[in-house]
């Protein structure tokens, strides 16, 4: 397997982060990403103007599986680190070539966000939490509040790996009860 | 058939954005909106297509071609330091 970042624009710009107007600015942003969150592979640096970005997609944070021909085997609009795992165990299972099941997951995970999303935050701070507060209030009051119970929710926002399916199960049926009552409770 | 890399598909694109559009100021409600259309539109490169070709430069140095890593699956991800 091969794994490679690409650096692109700023999502939530503020005084420390500020759009990039210099390459040599973006590669540097680039070396203090790769030092600050210890990636051990390749980190590319896009053009200013985001050219390969523009062409994948322009979202902020996907991640491709393509498999050994180049072909684009997975697309996880959102990245989600299990759902990359799994993806890639399915085509590990297919002899590394070939469309993984399902394709494309559209699925706006923001369950890493929630303990994690504060870390990319708080790099532009004052501005970008105004800014993201103002666009969809909740968004960056939630991931300043889950970085604080970091320790208690990571074992379950921050798996790399899926959770078990009794899990699954018992989560989602854990939620729809929790709404049933909530509902019932409003009547 | 010839494949057309990513800057020649870049200048065929009607849904490029302008540089200082690209490059925003501040995070407002229409980049959230945009968001949710690319995905609900499936924007970017579908399941059984060859992704197109590129070569940036990277860190430490050097530059790196993405069709070089044919041969073993690779996971390709794009994120930024915000």
């Amino acid at each position: 397997m091969h794994f490679v970042d690409v650096m692109i624009r700023q999502a939530h710009p503020g005084p420390g982060v500020r759009p990039y107007r210099t390459f040599d600015r973006k590669m540097t942003d680039a070396e203090t990403w790769q030092r600050e969150e210890a990636i051990p592979y390749p980190v590319l640096v896009d053009d200013l103007e985001g050219a390969v970005h523009q062409v994948y997609g322009t979202l902020a944070d996907p991640t491709y599986l393509l498999d050994s021909d180049g072909r684009v085997a997975y697309y996880n609009m959102w990245t989600h680190a299990p759902t990359v795992h799994e993806a890639i165990e399915v085509l590990l299972e297919q002899g590394g070539r070939g469309v993984v099941p399902g394709g494309i997951d559209h699925v706006m995970h923001l369950l890493a966000t929630i303990t994690d999303g504060w870390k990319g935050l708080r790099r532009g701070l004052p501005q970008s939490l105004i800014d993201i507060e103002t666009a969809v209030p909740g968004f960056g009051i939630g991931p300043w509040l889950g970085y604080k119970f970091r320790p208690l929710l990571a074992p379950l926002t921050l798996r790399a790996t899926p959770l078990p399916k009794p899990v699954r199960l018992g989560l989602a049926a854990g939620a729809v009860l929790a709404t049933l009552l909530y509902v019932r409770r409003q009547e | 058939m010839r494949t057309l890399d990513a800057h020649q598909q870049f200048a065929t694109l009607t849904t490029k954005e302008k540089p200082e559009d690209y490059n925003f100021e501040h995070f407002r409600t229409k980049h959230f909106v945009q968001d949710l259309q690319r995905t609900i539109t499936s924007q970017g490169i579908q399941p059984g297509e060859l992704a197109p070709d590129f070569e940036l430069p990277q860190v430490g140095g050097g530059s790196l071609r993405l069709s070089d890593l044919r041969g073993k699956p690779t996971v390709l991800h794009f994120g930024s330091l915000s």
